[in-house]
């Protein structure tokens, strides 16, 4: 368990952040674009933890309790996006991000 | 004497939980319906989840079980069925500005790896530290000259009040209080929809 290589788990956690990042972007669905941003941030965890095998002492703990409030950021997230997404498909019928584009106009 | 194995499995389990991770994330992007995604994402964060274990952090791993695959995405779940009209499948996977979308992350991953490749990783030995007690002792370092991180958890707790009271507000029918009409009007359009 030592000697997973540390550039192998970035290079993992990038290649998720893209993924979710290109959810964000390409897809249409309102679903999918917040489910996006939660898999960007399980990304960036997983950055933290790995960076946090590079550093010394006490020091590596940083990169074990960031994730912790991350976490509990995202909860909050997902809590208020829904209940906007809720708020704002009641009077659209609709989930494509493109229905909500009135603010434009 | 488990050693050897230990140094052959690490990586092994490492490479099928990141194959999981890369698959599912993958399926994310391609699913037709919001409960394949969401059913995507959740072997995408078991997976992590174990990669969390596998680098000596049990307790972000249980955390991540928990509260991410277990109570957030049990939200979208519900939220997904709550709202799930026919119309659901209907809305069209892509557009013409995806092609465009997909290809900013796609520069910036290249980017990432192309700087990953140039830093240093390596890692020191001493620093498997993310079992609970450790990780609670710097949690709850009420010292002076501490880290401080008992403030952000006290503020964590505001944040999540917070936030419940305003998905409360938005997602109600209506600010008045429930009188007998509206909550007339409310049953009618529920037996309508």
């Amino acid at each position: 368990m030592g000697n997973v290589d540390l550039l192998q788990v970035q290079g993992l956690a990038a290649v998720l952040f893209c993924l979710g990042f290109a959810v964000v972007l390409a897809r249409r669905n309102i679903f999918l674009v917040l489910m996006g941003v939660e898999l960007m941030l399980n990304a960036v965890n997983l950055s933290f933890v790995s960076f946090s095998r590079q550093l010394v002492g006490n020091a590596s703990l940083t990169g074990h309790l960031v994730p912790l409030f991350t976490i509990a950021i995202a909860a909050a997230e997902a809590c208020v996006g829904l209940a906007m997404v809720i708020c704002i498909t009641r009077g659209k019928d609709s989930v494509d991000s493109d229905a909500f584009s009135e603010m434009k106009e | 004497m488990l050693h050897s194995l230990d140094a052959f499995l690490g990586p092994a389990y490492f490479y099928l939980f990141a194959l999981a991770a890369l698959l599912c994330g993958g399926g994310l992007f391609i699913s037709r319906h919001p409960i394949n995604a969401a059913v995507n994402l959740i072997g995408v964060m078991l997976a992590l989840a174990g990669i969390y274990v596998l680098m000596g952090s049990p307790f972000l791993g249980v955390l991540q079980v928990l509260v991410y695959a277990g109570a957030i995405m049990m939200l979208v779940v519900f939220v997904i069925m709550v709202l799930n009209q026919a119309t659901d499948h209907q809305v069209p996977r892509f557009d013409g500005y995806s092609a465009i979308g997909a290809l900013i992350p796609v520069v910036l991953g290249l980017s990432l790896l192309r700087t990953l490749q140039h830093s240093p990783h390596t890692q020191d030995a001493g620093a498997v530290r993310g079992e609970v007690k450790p990780m609670a002792a710097q949690l709850f370092d009420l010292s002076a000259n501490g880290p401080g991180y008992y403030l952000l958890f006290e503020l964590i707790g505001v944040l999540l009040l917070v936030a419940v009271v305003a998905a409360v507000l938005l997602a109600k029918r209506s600010l008045d209080t429930e009188t007998p009409e509206n909550s007339d009007v409310a049953h009618k359009e529920d037996h309508h929809g």
